[in-house]
């Protein structure tokens, strides 16, 4: 049989069609998605990944309202610059927490993924506020009404940790009954700070040369 | 460093599915190409093509020749690729690459490249650095790049936070000693909140007292002297030791005017100044950095 009877035989009958249409469609993400699905290596979350408390997981969540990774990347590159500039470079075990990953593919500003513990608390909060009271060149928008809004405010946090649960985050009974209780009296900056200043600590100390 | 390739089954997965992909393209290139002329151009005009207008018919004769050498080119490209990286499961390809052999063999030689001159920095006196024009313009980018999203890109100070580090002002000394101690260790300023055991009025006499610390019959002197001169001396001038600053003199952090100061009083102040190790601030660096402050 040669390719062209095929394809004649194929063309007039539109069942096969869909079928060949779906299995050629199919097979870039049969050899590169489903492999890596099922790649143990690439789930084992590095030595100091701990799922996001409640706190962090709420700061997650504005983070991805305000579109911060419109501008900002999480991902640092195997490239000598990248690692020179930012740090160590970012490893598959460090986002097995993140649902959805939030690395991002466009750097109006600075990559974010080794951001944790670069500057104080208070640094982000002014920073946040109006980024051109501590950077006069800054592009970045200010967020003043993170501010002014409770943390508690942002979504159902005890709903969303039950979720991930759900999902295999090994999160403790204990934890999610504290859950409301840790975010009261918090603002969403300083629940947002507090996701900046984890993000990218979860290196062991070797590995992070 | 070990790439993280597929193995076990899925390892041979990739490369069944990949080579069948592959030899499948092989066989409908050369079919159309090559077919019996017989199926090619009469069986299939006859048989099957529907005619309009009278001879207007669908034709099945192959696409040009250099859409074949194009796609050969791309075929036999595609078998030198799987062959020299990774790519078929988990075989490493010939060339052995892979992204984090490519991150150590660029840091080959790296440090060393900087080796001269650091040792000319560490050979070199505080005072000499600082008459190099060359090396404090160094200095000054590394300035810019760690330090002025807090002390401002000329370092004298921001948002009523982050301190001018240019006046003789030093909370914490401005010696190369104390200075270091600052950066390798971090400061952490712990100013306690005062209206809650002093209450209203006698915060404020002490804080209209800082505005006029010559005035020796001040009604705030006493509250002074029996809570603040523990930290901030007698005389006002502060002691590094704690980091509390001077309160004589006429440079405040967090403001001077009477709003401000009762501020720092009611709710207290927690500066924070983070800690540079090895890795953000090497032995050179920190060297030229102190050279750039110290007077
Ligand atoms: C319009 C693009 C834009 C958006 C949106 C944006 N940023 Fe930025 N961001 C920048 C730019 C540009 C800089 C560099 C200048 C500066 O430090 O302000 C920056 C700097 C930063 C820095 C300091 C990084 C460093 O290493 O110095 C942090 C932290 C940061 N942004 C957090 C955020 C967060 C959190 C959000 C969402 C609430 C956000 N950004 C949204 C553009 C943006
Ligand atoms: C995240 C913000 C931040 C960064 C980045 C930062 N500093 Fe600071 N620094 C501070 C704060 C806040 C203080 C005041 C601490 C206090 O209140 O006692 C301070 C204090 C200091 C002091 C003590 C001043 C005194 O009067 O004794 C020195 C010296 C200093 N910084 C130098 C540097 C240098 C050099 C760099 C860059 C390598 C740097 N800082 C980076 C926030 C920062
Ligand atoms: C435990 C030691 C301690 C005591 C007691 C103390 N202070 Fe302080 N004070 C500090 C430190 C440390 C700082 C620096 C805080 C910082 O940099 O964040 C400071 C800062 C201040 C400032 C801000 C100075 C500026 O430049 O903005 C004022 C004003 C002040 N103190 C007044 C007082 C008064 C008035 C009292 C007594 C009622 C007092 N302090 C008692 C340690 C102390």
């Amino acid at each position: 049989m040669s390719a062209l009877s095929l394809h004649k035989k194929i063309e007039e009958n539109t069942g096969l069609l869909i079928f060949g249409i779906l299995l050629v469609s199919a097979i870039g993400g049969l050899v590169q998605i489903l492999p890596v699905l099922n790649q143990k290596s690439l789930e084992e979350p590095t030595v100091n990944t701990k799922p996001y408390s409640a706190i962090e997981l709420t700061g997650r969540d504005i983070y991805m309202r305000e579109g911060c990774s419109v501008c900002h990347s999480q991902q640092i590159r195997p490239l000598i610059a990248e690692v020179e500039r930012y740090g160590p470079y970012s490893r598959a075990g460090e986002f097995v927490y993140d649902r959805p990953f939030m690395w991002g593919s466009k750097r109006t500003g600075p990559d974010l993924h080794r951001i944790g513990g670069k500057y104080t608390d208070d640094w982000h909060r002014i920073h946040l506020i109006d980024p051109r009271t501590v950077v006069p060149e800054s592009i970045m928008p200010g967020y003043p009404w993170l501010a002014e809004r409770a943390a508690s405010e942002t979504g159902n946090i005890v709903a969303k940790m039950t979720a991930l649960r759900k999902l295999g985050h090994p999160y403790t009974d204990a934890q999610i009954a504290a859950a409301e209780s840790d975010l009261e009296g918090l603002m969403e900056i300083d629940a947002l700070t507090a996701y900046l200043q984890i993000l990218g600590t979860g290196l062991d100390e070797e590995i992070a040369r | 460093m070990v790439a993280d390739l597929p193995t076990g089954f899925w390892s041979g997965w990739v490369i069944v599915l990949t080579c069948v992909s592959l030899a499948t393209l092989v066989w409908i290139v050369l079919s159309v190409y090559f077919a019996p002329p017989d199926s090619k151009s009469t069986h299939g005009e006859i048989d099957h093509d529907p005619v309009w207008d009278t001879d207007l018919r669908e034709g099945t004769s192959a696409p040009p020749l250099w859409w074949f050498w194009m796609l050969l080119g791309a075929l036999v490209f595609s078998l030198g690729y799987l062959m020299l990286y990774p790519g078929l499961g988990s075989f490493e390809g010939l060339l052995n690459w892979s992204q984090g052999k490519r991150l150590v063999s660029s840091y080959e030689n790296y440090e060393e490249s900087f080796d001269a001159r650091r040792a000319e920095i560490a050979a070199t006196s505080l005072s000499e650095l600082q008459g190099n024009t060359a090396l404090m313009e160094t200095a000054d980018r590394i300035f810019r790049r760690e330090c002025s999203a807090c002390h401002g890109a000329d370092g004298r100070g921001q948002a009523a936070l982050f301190p001018n580090l240019l006046d003789v002002d030093w909370q914490w000394g401005g010696s190369p000693e104390q200075i270091e101690q600052t950066l390798r260790g971090g400061r952490n300023a712990s100013m306690p909140a005062w209206e809650a055991s002093l209450g209203e009025e006698k915060t404020r006499d002490v804080a209209n007292y800082l505005l006029n610390f010559s005035d020796r019959g001040h009604a705030g002197r006493t509250v002074y002297e029996q809570n603040c001169a523990a930290c901030h001396g007698v005389d006002g001038t502060g002691n590094v030791f704690l980091g509390a600053p001077n309160l004589a003199d006429n440079t405040w952090l967090y403001g001077g005017d009477i709003d401000s100061i009762l501020a720092t009083l009611r709710q207290g102040r927690a500066g924070k100044m983070p800690a540079f190790d090895e890795q953000r601030l090497d032995a050179a660096q920190l060297k030229l950095i102190i050279a750039k402050l110290a007077r």
